[in-house]
């Protein structure tokens, strides 16, 4: 039976994928260097927690809201900006136009999905988005010591699992998103409406324990809690340990049917691919 | 082998009345039109042959070559690449062909083509080894030398053109789809390109299946051609068939020296200083003959009709048609 070049089948051929890694992350890296100023602006650019930080900051000086004091606040701040640092995904930007002007012909024409290249460029990204996080902590963690951020070896693994399965949750809906884009041209405006509910239900914006108590029921039939919640909720300790594996199971359930929808589409979005231009 | 037969692509395109109220109205109620890019063509094309496929803008020869390349989906029909249907983009498949777009580039812009040709090593695990003589192969035949060490962006269109082929054969396909592989460069680095397509299918037997709008392209590299005008299949033959069809004229120029007093007979024609005869191919000698009888000094020359007029009147006929 022939392999057939496309992300699915690219599970099939463990192999294939495993060999040209080295290569994949080698020129992924060069590709980063070039870009670095760029990059570095564009991550520090990402500063939304911040701006929320300030916001709730202000809220908690008259007292505690929903049990959470200033101390909280820059906790459960300080640990989204790490954790929307490391799983930042942004695919569906890059897939609108090249399959808008055909720009994905030539990778299309490669035996290995494109996907693949995609992910290690998104993983190269993480070390540097961790360097840029440390002065940024460390300033927080001067501006407000009564935060008391955990940093015990096993919540810092359970915080670096949560986060990666995260990161997969994201890269994944962009691969969905971006694959839309064979249907409609265009899917911008369908991911900016998406990451309003992940802003919001995925506790961007404000812990999720301060909506009001349906939109955690809501929620937990929603992947927002998975995408970006739990990695929050384990590192700034709002999670019992007792709970981590279950929420990290949360989070691989979310996964598999990320994976199956993403896969799925991108397949069916490639039968639709009319490889605009000369 | 490719084999194809009666292959058809349709799209369908939105329609929208011109102005404001035509996008107004097209905000809730679009319209599709039908557009048959490809329709019912059939051929085959053996292992090694060099094929030109020739067409006028939006004639179907990069739609057909998009097919062929397991891109796009045909609407109806069948194809056959090396024993591969290519919409099913099997790893076997897309390892054995390659697909240069002159206008769609695989090499990553803000790095040196080096790294563009690591990335296909890896992805197409050519083993080290084949990968080093490969790439030496290409780095002599194309004259590369230090420019695969420079971003892409630096390149000037010639010398991007040539990393892309370099980058595109690295794999050594079995079969090239070249579409329009020397737009936009200047004669001497079309010239070069030419020579490099010619000297790389004799040395590794690929088919090639060429489009160009540059009839010096397709005389210097393909005996063979087929043409296409709206989606149909209009001519599939060898080229110097298609020549004599639609022009079998042969032109003898002559020159007669300043100190020639008269002129030559018919079928001579006058044409400023020079003498004109257009003639069957056989009966060029005769003409040639009869010249030099009359002013054995003369200077004379014989052109074959240029590849444009032969195709601008194949496709005049079609219309007439």
């Amino acid at each position: 039976m022939s392999r057939s070049g496309s992300i699915a089948s690219a599970f099939d051929s463990p192999m294939a994928v495993l060999r040209a890694l080295p290569a994949m992350f080698r020129v992924a890296t060069a590709q980063l260097s070039a870009y670095r100023a760029e990059i570095l602006i564009w991550i520090l650019s990402a500063t939304m927690p911040l701006v929320m930080l300030a916001l709730w900051d202000a809220v908690a000086e008259g007292g505690p809201v929903a049990g959470m004091d200033q101390g909280d606040m820059a906790r459960y701040f300080t640990v989204t900006l790490v954790a929307r640092q490391i799983m930042s995904a942004w695919l569906s930007w890059e897939l609108n136009p090249l399959i808008r002007t055909g720009g994905l012909s030539p990778h299309l024409l490669r035996p290995l999905s494109p996907i693949w290249y995609y992910l290690v460029q998104h993983l190269t990204h993480i070390p540097l988005r961790a360097l840029v996080l440390v002065p940024l902590v460390a300033a927080l963690v001067v501006w407000r010591p009564e935060m008391g951020l955990q940093t015990e070896p096993s919540r810092l693994l359970a915080f670096s699992v949560a986060c990666m399965l995260g990161f997969l949750l994201n890269f994944l809906s962009h691969v969905f998103f971006g694959a839309l884009a064979f249907w409609t041209g265009q899917s911008q405006g369908l991911f900016m409406a998406w990451f309003g509910l992940w802003s919001l239900l995925g506790g961007y914006l404000m812990p999720v324990r301060l909506m009001p108590e349906w939109v955690g029921t809501l929620n937990a039939y929603l992947p927002f809690r998975a995408m970006l919640s739990v990695p929050i909720e384990i590192g700034a300790g709002l999670l019992p340990e007792s709970e981590w594996l279950a929420a990290l199971g949360h989070q691989c359930l979310w996964v598999v049917a990320f994976a199956i929808i993403a896969i799925g589409t991108w397949q069916r979005g490639l039968r639709r691919y009319e490889a605009f231009g000369a | 082998m490719i084999v194809v037969r009666d292959l058809r692509k349709t799209y369908r395109v939105p329609q929208r009345d011109p102005g404001f109220a035509g996008a107004f109205r097209s905000l809730w109620k679009r319209t599709y039109k039908e557009v048959r890019a490809v329709d019912g063509i059939s051929f085959d094309i053996a292992p090694g042959e060099r094929v030109g496929f020739l067409g006028p803008n939006g004639a179907g020869k990069t739609t057909t070559l998009k097919m062929l390349a397991g891109l796009l989906r045909p609407t109806a029909g069948t194809l056959e690449v090396q024993g591969h249907q290519p919409g099913a983009r099997a790893v076997e498949f897309l390892e054995q062909i390659t697909l240069v777009m002159g206008q769609k580039q695989q090499l990553l812009w803000d790095l040196p083509p080096r790294d563009t040709f690591e990335l296909n090593r890896a992805l197409y695990q050519i083993p080290d080894a084949q990968f080093r003589e490969t790439l030496a192969e290409l780095t002599e035949m194309l004259s590369l030398g230090e420019l695969v060490a420079r971003p892409t962006r630096n390149l000037s269109l010639g010398e991007r053109m040539k990393c892309e082929l370099a980058a595109a054969l690295l794999h050594r396909p079995r079969v090239l789809f070249l579409d329009e592989p020397t737009i936009g460069l200047d004669v001497v680095m079309q010239l070069q390109v030419r020579q490099f397509i010619a000297q790389w299918n004799e040395r590794f037997h690929s088919t090639v299946l060429l489009t160009s709008h540059y009839m010096d392209d397709v005389q210097a590299l393909c005996p063979r051609v087929l043409v296409i005008d709206q989606g149909v299949l209009r001519f599939d033959g060898l080229l110097v068939d298609l020549v004599t069809r639609m022009k079998p004229l042969r032109r003898v120029l002559v020159r007669l020296p300043r100190d020639f007093a008269g002129g030559l007979p018919e079928p001579f024609r006058a044409e400023g200083e020079s003498w004109v005869a257009d003639v069957a191919p056989t009966e060029v000698g005769h003409a040639v003959q009869r010249a030099f009888a009359l002013c054995p000094g003369l200077d004379l020359r014989v052109e074959e009709p240029p590849l444009e007029q032969v195709f601008a009147a194949f496709f005049q006929e079609r219309k007439a048609t």
